[in-house]
């Protein structure tokens, strides 16, 4: 807030992100709750029936061999999952993976339960795991984005659903949910507990494709190492664990474009830390 | 160029939501698979629904917006006591006449849907109507070789008045989102579920007499690209299922 020019105080978050995180996070949940009201003959009048499969991104990227060998969609999916997968590469494109950072609902949930982890441990919070081990792990959603486009590619179903924490957390109540995927969706937040974002970290394979736009993505998280009073806020507060403060451009693969280590939230500095295209100054 | 959090916020809701208005505009954005059949292409019917393309995931609804055929008389034709008659989703009827010693399920909805608006079907294999069916169509104008198939075909009601409706309607029109865990074959199936329940390609290809396609592909769509009858396909195919 500011008073005659001069900075009040500063917001330590991103308030408007926990916003737009809330929205969709209600959308979805809405939508969902409709789907089932729906198959029992009800439903909440112009609120979309959709499918949850029908608007998850990540289901146009696993139908994309099919659709490219036989011109069909995976079972379950529908047009508006490719759709939405081209729209989440062009917001990734041009602001890296915001979808994880600001739209994503079970990345939303994983912050409440990092919350929790925050008060519980302090300072020791999201940091349990060594660095060394931590950076290797951080790979595995690589593996499983292959192994995902692979079994999707060669059975023509959606196997990742009986495994996938997001469809768990929107279908729990729902006779569709699988096991493996209410106790992938358990661990997930028991871990979230000691790790923030952990699914995103180490296992979501959507995570993974949209993570390797932030190499070349339109608007980065720049550093000015002119003004940078080297505090280390930036990396505390980065949920990632992406050591900003050592970086002047951050191309991290992890990052979730969440603005949180910008100088509009935790940087003391103004215009320090910025999120900018590559000749701003 | 630097942008923060509020315009950043604000171009997310616009390209998101501005993206999804568009293709809603162009028509390419669907929730849902679609729940149009196909049409007769040539001679007298051309450009009309073709009633073998009825699905099992299509509803009474669905039937009646595609060929007219209100959802209370196929409801009363098949003897479904339900509130919500358009609500009924096609396949649940098998599970309904599941007591019954011959088939009541989608063949008997193309069927009834075929005789009611006087359009053309494949007879070559059996389909069979509840009682209550046959005597709907018989006030129709039906050819003598319809009449003289709807009596060879006609078996009697079963209890389905005493089944809940709750239960009735609880498979509805987004329920192919429910994925089958038995080995049916059924219009979604693809050649790579077959496979996966132990039928070689070798059977799959003798059974059908042309080379299979790419196993990702429907079995549906493909016999109705190279004019094959789904129906002999489909019970020959399940009958190897079976086997294994």
């Amino acid at each position: 807030m500011k008073l005659f020019g001069k900075r009040l105080f500063r917001p330590r978050s991103i308030w408007i992100r926990k916003i737009v995180q809330w929205f969709f996070l209600l959308l979805i949940a809405l939508i969902a709750i409709n789907h089932t009201l729906v198959e029992n003959g009800g439903g909440i009048p112009f609120l979309s029936t959709a499918s949850l499969h029908a608007l998850c991104p990540f289901g146009g990227v696993v139908t994309i061999y099919q659709y490219a060998t036989v011109g069909s969609f995976v079972q379950k999916i529908h047009e508006s999952a490719f759709i939405l997968m081209i729209i989440g590469f062009v917001l990734a494109f041009l602001f890296g993976p915001v979808f994880c950072g600001w739209v994503c609902p079970l990345g939303t949930v994983q912050e409440w339960a990092a919350k929790l982890g925050h008060k519980i441990f302090k300072r020791k919070y999201n940091h349990f795991i060594p660095t060394k081990l931590d950076k290797a792990l951080r790979y595995l959603r690589y593996l499983v984005l292959i192994w995902v486009v692979y079994v999707t590619a060669t059975s023509g179903r959606l196997i990742f659903a009986e495994y996938d924490p997001y469809f768990a957390l929107f279908n729990f109540w729902t006779s569709e949910v699988a096991l493996g995927s209410l106790i992938v969706l358990g661990l997930t937040l028991v871990l979230s507990v000691f790790v923030e974002r952990p699914w995103c970290k180490y296992a979501c394979p959507y995570g993974a494709i949209l993570g390797i736009t932030n190499l070349f993505r339109v608007f980065q998280i720049k550093r000015a190492a002119s003004t940078c009073k080297a505090d280390g806020a930036c990396s505390i507060m980065c949920p990632m664990n992406i050591p900003v403060d050592s970086l002047t451009t951050v191309r991290d693969h992890q990052c979730i474009a969440c603005l949180e280590c910008t100088s509009e939230a935790i940087c003391p500095v103004a215009k320090t830390v910025a999120f900018a295209t590559e000749g701003a100054k | 160029m630097t942008l923060t959090a509020k315009p950043l916020a604000a171009l997310i809701f616009i390209i998101l939501f501005g993206s999804i208005a568009f293709t809603t505009v162009m028509g390419w954005w669907s929730t849902a698979s679609t729940k149009e059949p196909i049409t007769f292409s040539e001679g007298k019917f051309a450009g009309q629904y073709n009633p073998a393309d009825i699905r099992g995931s299509y509803t009474f609804g669905d039937i009646e917006n595609s060929f007219g055929v209100p959802a209370k008389v196929l409801a009363q034709a098949f003897d479904i006591q339900t509130d919500k008659p358009a609500a009924f989703a096609i396949k649940s009827l098998e599970e309904i006449y599941s007591g019954s010693e011959l088939e009541i399920g989608t063949a008997s909805v193309r069927l009834f849907v075929a005789f009611y608006n006087g359009l053309p079907l494949d007879l070559g294999t059996d389909m069979y109507l509840p009682e209550s069916a046959a005597l709907l169509l018989k006030e129709k104008t039906l050819t003598p070789d319809q009449l003289a198939y709807l009596d060879s075909h006609t078996i009697p009601n079963l209890t389905a008045s005493s089944i809940p409706a709750a239960a009735l309607i609880q498979v509805t029109e987004s329920s192919p989102e429910t994925e089958s865990t038995d080995r049916l074959i059924k219009g979604k199936t693809t050649f790579q579920e077959v496979l996966d329940w132990g039928v070689t390609q070798a059977t799959i290809e003798q059974i059908m007499d042309i080379s299979m396609p790419n196993p990702l592909t429907k079995i549906k769509d493909y016999c109705l690209e190279k004019g094959l009858d789904f129906e002999i396909i489909k019970t020959a195919l399940q009958a190897e299922v079976d086997k294994n």
